[in-house]
């Protein structure tokens, strides 16, 4: 009896309040990056008012990227720590907060502080749990589901940008930050939306007394390897964080985690210099800025046919490859672009990325969950789009000063291509491997027969199949693996 | 300094100009005081004034015209300053020139100025150029050259560069402050000024006097008018003047000051909307909430039943590993 209803608590629902999820999460996306895309609108007024250059009025937008990534691991915490929907809530009223004060601005280092650094936070707050919360929600239609979720970043930046320079025809920069403040209050209702999982809920009543004797082993054997570990004095928050970020030494996450950083630093700089690049080869600019448009609203579809796609059931055991297919081609773009010097050659190109660009986004939170479970999504997302702020913060200067240096584009476009070609083939490699080194030792997997055969449900006999090949790496993971098992 | 010297090069031509008329005994009604009527013409006076303004500058336009075209071409000539002008139509035609004739003329007016008239044919093509000197503000307007009896004409409108202030009404809050702006490109107006008002009314705004305005750029190619603790009265036209030595140039900006009622409205409206709906979801959530707990005894044998039936569902989907259970304890 209790072997049953496991099975039947840990399955996602698949539908139901989950596409009120993917709703919620769509509009979190709108709020947070389609709105961040849309500061920079503002860039124009700030420079007239402030009497600045373009350079320090760009730094809001920087800051505001560049702290929702960051912050990204926070966000997965609070989620965690109070709830979904008090984390987004609380986001929400942040970000508010913070274009409020911006519009009482007297001096951009105001913006930069209540603009970049508290709207920023609040986005960080909301973005990644809306995220993880989908994962939670869709097993057999996750792609599908991230697809449309993930689209309302392109959606809409697609509405919003002329929106936005309404508002600031009708009200100055004034005016329009403070009515985007009470639009990104709406994160508070995305929020509310986020209903946690009921089967969940009951699963935990009846384990209380597993988590705590497995926290106190945990305890036991963590004192001896880290003296940094006595000296805790919240000692259950050292476990239950321990816990929860033991994802972080499965040697299949510090792949994806590395293949994250060559990827988020080839992907940025495309939509800094198509349009310079794209005038540069004698492209008007009604034509650069139509590619622009393209590469959007292509981005669009790849968002969600790709994600409708993967979902088949030819496909849906092979969405770890469709990733990397996604992010190979890309690469393989940037490695043509320097040969297309031509507008009609420079159209099948921006669909062509778009879509991929468009595709992998979608997939990323999908070959996350796969690697490493529903229950540490959150956190492994967290983690994920940390990775991202660095990359994006660096790459477009590197590709600007290898412009400069070498006087062209090829050599800052050959270097994202490599950079994303790497990251895909680093994946494959080490999925590879692992095969070989399933099929070179047949006699660990017969001894895993009968324990497989205990567990019913796909995922978990997955996971647990990856313990037992880490017990083969390591020694150590083995007690930790033995705990999960009780 | 330079406009003295103008003056004086203005009045130095005059007296040898009129000793010369009142030498000559066949003009019987000589100009008074205007030297540029007369269109009686030496030498010496023309050497004279090409001395004295050898050191402007020289400003060419060109301007083709051909019989089959019947809309007039215009050109714009910009001068900062007194320079030499060189207009020059080009005239094509098809068949013959000969009885095609040129005539020049200012604003619509025939020309009867001081000047340098050149007209040459060559095969198909006549051509006549128009060479003299703009020193003052009277010379600027549109000048044209008018081909034939079909009057086919180029015009050339000399004016002052122009100044470029904001299209759009510039939006602004009461309590803050803000930032007016004109540019002239590529030219450097000896002066800016500034006025509000209407058209009708202009007062100059003076920085010094009212410590509200601040003016930054007076003499560079852009200026700057700051206004602050702004009210709603501050709300109306602004012009810019900017001047030159042949001229001014003006550009008006229109500025509304708004309360910050305003843009609250829109605020409160998604305000309210936000807490709404996040009160309409956590209700629904309490509600549903409560009709699991309600019923405790009753319900719980259809939880029981809603349980079988996911794992008839879960028993479907693992039977055969189940099979294998058993034939593992077997």
């Amino acid at each position: 009896m209790t072997k049953i209803t496991r099975v039947s608590l840990a399955s996602p629902p698949d539908g139901g309040w989950g596409w009120m999820i993917v709703a919620g999460c769509f509009l979190v996306t709108i709020c947070t990056r389609a709105v961040t895309r849309c500061i920079s609108i503002f860039f124009v007024e700030f420079q007239t008012y402030f009497a600045q250059d373009y350079s320090q009025t760009a730094w809001i937008h920087s800051i505001v990227d560049c702290m929702t990534m960051l912050c990204a691991p926070l966000g997965s915490v609070v989620s965690n720590q109070l709830s979904c929907q008090a984390g987004i809530m609380l986001g929400g009223l942040l970000a508010s907060t913070g274009f409020i004060l911006g519009s009482f601005a007297t001096s951009l280092k105001h913006l930069y502080l209540s603009l970049g650094v508290l709207t920023g936070l609040g986005f960080a707050l909301c973005y990644s749990p809306a995220i993880a919360m989908v994962g939670k929600y869709f097993s057999r239609r996750k792609a599908l589901a991230y697809g449309i979720a993930m689209s309302g970043s392109g959606i809409g930046t697609f509405i919003l940008a002329p929106v936005v320079q309404l508002l600031i025809e009708q009200f100055s920069w004034r005016g329009a930050l403070l009515i985007l403040g009470g639009f990104v209050l709406n994160l508070c209702v995305c929020g509310a939306l986020m209903r946690p999982i009921t089967l969940k809920e009951d699963r935990s009543v009846p384990e209380k007394n597993h988590n705590r004797e497995s926290q106190r082993e945990d305890c036991k054997q963590a004192s001896p390897y880290s003296p940094l570990t006595k000296e805790c004095t919240e000692t259950r928050l050292c476990c239950s964080l321990q816990q929860e970020y033991g994802f972080l030494l499965m040697s299949d996450f510090v792949v994806l985690a590395v293949s994250v950083l060559f990827m988020a630093y080839g992907c940025s700089p495309l939509f800094v210099y198509l349009v310079p690049y794209a005038l540069s080869v004698g492209v008007s600019h009604h034509q650069a800025a139509f590619l622009m448009s393209i590469l959007g609203v292509i981005d669009i579809v790849g968002n969600i046919t790709f994600g409708w796609l993967t979902d088949r059931r030819c496909l849906k055991n092979y969405r770890y490859v469709c990733y990397l297919f996604a992010v190979a081609l890309d690469g393989l773009c940037y490695l043509c672009l320097p040969m297309l010097q031509t507008f009609p050659l420079l159209v099948p190109f921006s669909c062509t990325f778009g879509y991929f660009d468009g595709a992998y986004v979608t997939l990323i939170p999908v070959v996350t969950a796969e690697i490493v479970g529903t229950t540490s999504l959150s956190s492994a997302l967290g983690v994920v789009y940390f990775l991202h702020a660095v990359p994006y913060l660096v790459s477009p200067p590197i590709a600007g000063w290898l412009v400069d240096t070498t006087g062209s584009y090829t050599a800052a476009f050959l270097l994202c291509g490599f950079a994303m070609i790497f990251s895909s083939i680093l994946l494959g490699f080490v999925r590879i491997v692992k095969r070989m080194k399933r099929t070179q030792v047949p006699f660990p997997v017969k001894d895993s027969d009968p324990k497989l055969q205990l567990w019913t449900n796909g995922s978990v006999a997955y996971s647990v199949a990856r313990e037992l090949d880490q017990k083969d790496e390591e020694p150590l993971p083995k007690a930790r693996s033995g705990c999960n098992l009780t | 300094m330079r406009s003295h010297t103008g003056l004086r090069a203005l009045v130095a031509p005059g007296y040898p100009l009129l000793l010369l008329c009142l030498l000559a005994a066949t003009r019987p009604d000589p100009a008074e005081g205007d030297p540029t009527d007369p269109t009686f013409t030496s030498l010496p006076v023309r050497e004279e004034m090409m001395a004295k303004y050898s050191n402007l500058s020289l400003k060419s336009c060109n301007i083709s015209v051909t019989e089959k075209s019947n809309v007039s071409v215009e050109e714009n000539v910009i001068l900062e300053k007194p320079s030499h002008v060189e207009l020059k139509c080009v005239y094509t035609a098809t068949k013959d020139l000969n009885l095609m004739n040129v005539t020049w003329k200012k604003d619509d007016e025939p020309l009867e100025t001081t000047g340098d008239f050149n007209t040459t044919k060559m095969g198909n093509t006549l051509t006549s150029q128009y060479r003299f000197i703009v020193f003052n503000s009277k010379q600027l307007g549109k000048y044209s050259c008018v081909f034939g009896e079909k009057e086919l004409r180029g015009t050339f409108n000399i004016h002052v560069p122009k100044a470029h202030g904001k299209k759009k009404s510039l939006i602004a809050y009461v309590g803050d402050s803000t930032v007016l702006k004109c540019v002239c490109q590529d030219c450097l107006p000896l002066n800016w000024t500034w006025y509000m008002g209407n058209e009708t009314a202009q007062v100059p705004i003076d920085a010094h006097s009212n410590e509200k305005y601040i003016i930054n750029g007076s003499h560079a190619n852009e200026t700057r008018l700051k206004i602050k603790h702004l009210l709603e009265e501050d709300g109306g036209s602004y012009w810019c003047r900017a001047t030159f030595q042949l001229g001014e140039s003006e550009e008006q900006n229109e500025l509304v000051v708004l309360s910050f009622l305003v843009p609250l409205k829109p605020f409160l409206a998604i305000l309210a909307e936000v807490i709404l709906l996040v009160a309409i979801i956590l209700l629904c959530e309490v509600y549903t909430h409560k009709k699991k707990n309600d019923p405790d005894a009753g319900k719980e044998f259809e939880q029981i039943e809603q349980l079988k039936s996911d794992d008839s569902n879960g028993i479907e989907n693992n039977v055969p590993r189940y099979r294998k259970t058993d034939s593992a304890d077997q």
